[in-house]
């Protein structure tokens, strides 16, 4: 009795609790099914078009896939400013992380707007792991 | 100097080899000679894998770059503390921490068991041998420490930022010494199944094994919490990273096996169950390490893939299955005679406490790695965030509370109603009435006032417990109430420090529930000289002070805390650090803390003119009592392992005896309550 109440406890609440886990392209290419659902978007912040106002506490980018890693671990081809697909990002109410800058890998929590751009609660960088092999600077 | 660590590996892992074939030769075919030359191998083994410690330690302190290893974790201006934990905060020298661990304590284990448990231990260490054999497989040939660097660069890329601070010097080693330890249990279990020497000699023979490691995976877990607390600057201590996570789940499984073998060691039942337990536990150490080293599960940790983690989920797969078909080939020898005569008895109250335990660790499991079965089945990736473990955990955290008040007071087998009336009449009361008072002060939440009920009931119950040991010994030798307590913890370490265990518990369940509902906090951009509030205090900013050494710039904020009523407090200086190689920004938090609540303040962002800062600023009540719990509970776990007059009277007969009659030795193992 108590097995069947903690699993239903896990299945209920994973159904209300979820959020989808989207590369940037991924959203793209589900667009027209994320409006209004909470998703979590992993990308790259796009260089240039950054803006960051320290008074209201708004930050904002864009964000762009991460290039796929070839075998040996370096990117098949570096992020472009002309990449394609990209989502523009506004985090409000948030400070600025300390390891934000163009080219760090972010994660992005919060909502596709109507108007295409990701409206964030949270943003997240990517700490290097501590068991990062290299430095890629 | 590195070509000697390369060839002490090596030699390291023929050693490991062979102590293996001659543990079980020596064992099967009964010829002890074998058996003693295995264990010479062991401690042989130690020695090697100790030099190959010494001179990567010796590389990173001489600052040889030579070496990849060195020139990626260290510089020629990190202080020399972290130069050495630099030995673990890369991934081969934290493999190669880890072997050095395993290894010293198979050679003690080794030692322990020259004489004693002759049927199970030859198993045991070839079971602990071949764990060190897969983790100097990967040392020697996948992920090496020693390999050299083509060109030698002028100076290294230095530790992580994050990194240096002195958590890093505690945190892991206690952690990792929680999850190697646990393999030494697992061992005499898998042991028990090879040898089919079930009964609870296994049990005896690792206990304090078990609590040693459950204690340093309690430090573990607490140190990374402050850590992540002090140092990450977000106000929280943990975020159900699946980095956390992989630390949690086997502290869960070690407290639930601690909890679960009392029975088997009393009423010779759930054997199957704890075999599973610390199969269980030992799994999970191997999981945390291949989520955390495999990049299969992202994390805010984001850990690179290193190509590790085909290797573990290997490792992993084979011996689950081998413990599993062991477990099976074993079942019938494993049914136990006694049954459960009634739910109303402690046996019960531990059952349901293990159900709680495993559930949580479940429950915890699931939500890590649920992304990649989202992903498996429905090809989209789907994460569930704090509030899913918040939501399932929370209510089986209560029960859990519950149980701990339950299970000490309750009797053994079964109770009557009029004794469980005499028993918890007090501590229902106290419960009761700490509810009532809570929520005549004001508090609401549903939640929050049966955890404080529930917590007052547990205080109670021990509380109920001391006075009766007391009273039961003043009853028998006249002694002053001081000493009959110092008296009655010292005689029955086990139990009462059990107990102060579970008060900590308690105390820091109180820290957590306090800090996750009545967190406030505020996010401000403020000018020199301006000033904003939070709950009762205010805090202006006075001004920024600049420093620049070779190996960091910072900039510390002065903030002035006034209390309600326009007195200073203290002044906090939360800093913005700037470290330059690798070119990094990091925070220092300033928190001022009290039993009450803590200020926790952050210096978010400077503007370039100097003038402006940003802070952002916590208010959390109670989380004080989070850590004055991880305290006590490490304090009772001291009393709990703290050798007793009884047990050493025990052992030493046991010994005397053992010189005429050695086959009896494996039973004289130390009991006690």
């Amino acid at each position: 009795m108590i097995v069947v109440a903690i699993g239903y406890l896990i299945f209920s609440s994973i159904r209300t609790t979820s959020e989808y886990y989207l590369t940037v392209p991924e959203v793209a290419a589900r667009q027209a099914e994320l409006g209004g659902q909470a998703i979590r978007v992993a990308g790259r912040v796009k260089p240039g078009n950054i803006g960051w106002d320290p008074n209201s506490l708004t930050l904002k980018f864009e964000i762009a896939p991460i290039p796929d890693l070839d075998a040996s671990g370096a990117p098949v081809k570096p992020v472009l400013a002309s990449d394609p697909v990209s989502f523009r990002v506004v985090a409000a109410g948030e400070p600025k992380p300390d390891m934000f800058a163009p080219g760090r890998d972010v994660i992005v929590e919060g909502k596709l707007g109507a108007d295409g751009a990701i409206v964030a609660t949270q943003v997240m960088t990517s700490c290097p792991s501590k068991y990062k092999p290299k430095q890629s600077q | 100097m590195p070509q000697l660590g390369k060839l002490a590996l090596a030699i390291a892992l023929i050693l490991a080899a062979y102590s293996i074939v001659a543990n079980i030769y020596g064992a099967r075919r009964h010829l002890p000679d074998f058996v003693v030359s295995a264990r010479h191998a062991v401690w042989a083994m130690c020695a090697m894998v100790t030099i190959a410690v010494v001179v990567l330690w010796i590389a990173l302190l001489r600052s040889d770059f030579s070496l990849e290893y060195v020139a990626a974790y260290s510089s020629t201006t990190l202080p020399r503390v972290y130069k050495i934990t630099s030995l673990w905060g890369g991934q081969q020298g934290s493999l190669l921490f880890w072997t050095w661990l395993l290894s010293i304590f198979t050679s003690i284990a080794a030692f322990q068991n020259r004489r004693r448990n002759p049927e199970i231990a030859p198993y045991a260490l070839a079971v602990l041998a071949g764990v060190a054999i897969f983790f100097l497989l990967m040392l020697n040939f996948v992920t090496r420490p020693f390999d050299l660097l083509a060109t030698i660069p002028a100076e290294g890329s230095d530790l992580n930022p994050l990194l240096q601070n002195y958590w890093m010097a505690i945190h892991p080693p206690s952690l990792y010494t929680g999850y190697v330890s646990a393999t030494v249990p697992f061992a005499f279990g898998a042991a028990a199944l090879i040898s089919g020497k079930l009964d609870d000699g296994w049990i005896r023979s690792t206990r304090r094994w078990a609590i040693f490691s459950w204690f340093f995976l309690t430090l573990g877990n607490m140190f990374g919490a402050r850590w992540a607390y002090e140092v990450l600057g977000w106000g929280g201590y943990w975020a159900w990273d699946p980095v956390e996570n992989a630390a949690f789940m086997p502290w869960l499984v070690m407290t639930a096996y601690l909890h679960s073998v009392m029975i088997q060691e009393r009423k010779d039942m759930l054997k199957v169950w704890n075999l599973s337990l610390i199969g269980l536990a030992f799994g999970l150490t191997l999981f945390g390490t291949f989520i955390t080293r495999s990049g299969v599960i992202s994390s805010v940790h984001s850990f690179t893939q290193s190509g590790l983690g085909p290797y573990f989920l290997s490792f992993l797969i084979t011996v689950t299955l081998a413990y599993t078909a062991l477990l099976i080939f074993r079942s019938k020898q494993l049914r136990s005679p006694a049954e459960f005569e009634s739910y109303l008895s402690r046996e019960a109250a531990f059952l349901f406490n293990n159900l709680m335990l495993v559930g949580i660790a479940f429950a915890v499991f699931w939500g890590t790695i649920f992304p990649v079965l989202s992903e498996a089945v429905r090809g989209v990736k789907i994460t569930v965030g704090p509030p899913f473990f918040n939501r399932v955990n929370g209510p089986l955290a209560l029960g859990l509370v519950f149980l701990m008040g339950i299970g000490p007071l309750i009797a053994w087998r079964r109770t009557t109603t009029s004794n469980l009336i005499r028993s918890f009449a007090a501590p229902v009361a106290i419960g009761v009435a700490t509810g009532i008072v809570a929520a005549a002060s004001g508090l609401r939440q549903w939640y929050v006032l049966t955890a404080f009920s529930l917590a007052a009931f547990v205080l109670g119950t021990v509380l109920v417990e001391f006075r009766r040991g007391m009273n039961a010994r003043r009853h028998m030798v006249a002694e002053p109430r001081a000493k009959a307590l110092v008296n009655l913890v010292a005689k029955n370490n086990r139990r009462y420090g059990g107990y102060i265990i579970h008060v900590g518990a308690i105390v820091a369940f109180v820290g957590i529930v306090g800090s996750s509902f009545f967190r406030t906090e505020v996010k401000k951009s403020v000018h020199v000289g301006d000033s904003f509030t939070i709950g009762s205090y205010t805090l202006r900013f006075q001004g920024l002070d600049q420093a620049d050494t070779p190996h960091l710039e910072s900039a510390t904020a002065r903030v002035q805390v006034l209390s309600d009523d326009g007195r200073e407090i203290t002044v906090m200086s939360p800093a913005k650090l700037f470290f330059k190689r690798p070119q990094q920004p990091a925070t220092k938090v300033a928190i001022r803390s009290t039993p009450a609540s803590d200020l926790y303040v952050v210096l978010a962002g400077i503007d370039d003119d100097g003038q402006t800062a940003t802070f952002e600023v916590f208010l959390t009540p109670l989380v004080f009592w989070l850590w004055a719990g991880g305290l006590m509970m490490v304090l009772g776990t001291v009393i709990v392992m703290w050798p007793n007059v009884r047990e050493r009277a025990a052992i030493a007969t046991a010994l005397s005896r053992s010189t005429t009659d050695a086959g009896e030795l494996a039973d004289a193992a130390p009991g006690g309550d």
